[in-house]
């Protein structure tokens, strides 16, 4: 992971993008400000002073998203096809919830437009209903989510979410040590689940496969090395010397039976403790 | 309580965590394996440790149950490390807590005895000529053998 906006020597440049290919890009981000449960009634029925607020604090989001690159040094002027500003009034929570989404066709992305806009268009929340509340605060601004370009789509949380379902099953590709996640059968027809462990992985090069049941001549263990060895001869390894098997984690023998989607274990013997 | 981690463990607290509140024990058996920095060959540098998640934790157990069917222990803590390891690193911790000093003595010399070979672990040890698998020992079969028949 690097900084692009700082170069080898750490100074601050603006990233040259004539050369990015144009994808529609998008970008959401959201945040709010906190008020007293008198000003956000205010507020709703239009009796603040100033005027309308959320029609004022609408036009300032969206002509910040637009001079963003005034405001942010290393930011590109950019031809916006679209910014919306959104409020919701959470009484609930006494706070004004404002979330803006900014498009356009381009070369680099608009996430910095889309923060932009909601921090201005709270900031002028803030400037419409001082006059009546001074204690408002600002928080929790964020990008939500950003589509095209090279890194990728991005939706907050989704990286909590993927480190949850990314539970260790087995140890598998990777530096020795290390756990991947086990995979399921990816075939329509009963299979199972294959994985090599330690030396035996590293020796095979073979870290997890799955092998369709259909493909054993019979259905235990012995079957399934029989079908590893028809696949590559380099598995007859797996009938040598001290291999072991455990199937669903627990230790098996030639003639334990194999039923669908069911995870077969090979390795040597263990040297723990 | 069995613990498979990659973070370090201090056995003093580990012992201490295992006698909390408890009056009733009168002997505890606390082991610690450590990395060695000679092995197969000399100057090793670091151990890696692999294992079989899931699979782990439930050979583990296995052995703490059938230690507990054949001593009368009070408590057992096994901990068991994985990942990247220094020498002088603790390995792993076997503390055992009991009425009596020999049954403390003897489960814990079982539980070692049987997590050498029946529990999914495997070392690879990283030393000044290469890194290398470590083979099985003959030794450590002898020893579980002990625990038979």
């Amino acid at each position: 992971m690097t900084l692009t906006h700082l170069n080898q020597r750490g100074e601050a440049h603006m990233v040259d993008v004539a050369d990015k290919p144009e994808s529609r890009r998008e970008a959401s981000a959201s945040g709010h400000i906190v008020m007293r449960p008198e000003t956000l009634a205010l507020l709703a029925e239009g009796g603040l002073p100033k005027g309308d607020v959320l029609a004022t604090a609408r036009i300032a989001g969206i002509q910040a998203a637009k001079r963003t690159h005034e405001l942010i040094p290393l930011c590109h002027a950019l031809p916006l096809s679209k910014v919306s500003v959104d409020f919701h009034l959470d009484e609930a929570s006494s706070r004004v919830e404002v979330s803006a989404t900014c498009r356009l066709n381009g070369r680099t992305g608009v996430e910095m437009e889309a923060l932009t806009a909601v921090s201005v268009a709270c900031l002028t929340l803030y400037d419409m209903c001082k006059a009546v509340d001074k204690d408002m605060e600002i928080g929790a601004i964020h990008l939500d989510a950003k589509s095209g370009g090279r890194s990728g789509d991005y939706r907050r949380g989704d990286e909590a979410a993927k480190v949850a379902s990314a539970a260790p099953i087995v140890t598998g590709e990777g530096e020795a040590g290390e756990v991947s996640v086990g995979m399921r059968c990816d075939q329509e027809s009963p299979c199972v689940r294959v994985k090599c462990l330690a030396e035996l992985r590293e020796s095979l090069g073979v870290s997890e496969l799955t092998v369709s049941l259909d493909d054993l001549p019979t259905a235990d263990v012995g079957g399934l090395k029989a079908a590893l060895v028809e696949r590559d001869p380099r598995f007859a390894r797996l009938s040598e010397g001290r291999v072991l098997c455990a199937v669903n984690q627990v230790m098996a023998v030639d003639a334990t039976p194999i039923t669908d989607d069911d995870e077969v274990a090979f390795f040597p013997p263990v040297t723990g403790g | 309580m069995i613990r498979v981690q990659s973070a370090p463990f201090d056995a003093g607290t580990e012992q201490q965590a295992l006698l909390d509140g408890r009056t009733e024990v009168g002997a505890v058996v606390c082991f610690t394996g450590l990395v060695r920095d000679f092995n197969e060959r000399p100057e090793v540098s670091a151990l890696t440790l692999e294992h079989y998640p899931g699979m782990t934790e439930a050979a583990l157990q296995e052995i703490v149950t059938e230690a507990e069917a054949r001593w009368p222990l009070q408590g057992v803590r096994v901990i068991h490390r994985v990942g990247r390891m220094a020498p002088g690193d603790p390995i792993v911790l076997v503390a055992v807590a009991s009425a009596h000093r020999r049954a403390a003595f003897e489960a814990c010399d079982f539980i070692m005895d049987y997590l050498k070979t029946r529990a999914p672990f495997w070392k690879k040890e990283h030393s000044a000529s290469g890194d290398y698998w470590v083979a099985e020992r003959e030794s450590d079969q002898r020893d579980a053998s002990r625990w038979e028949g």
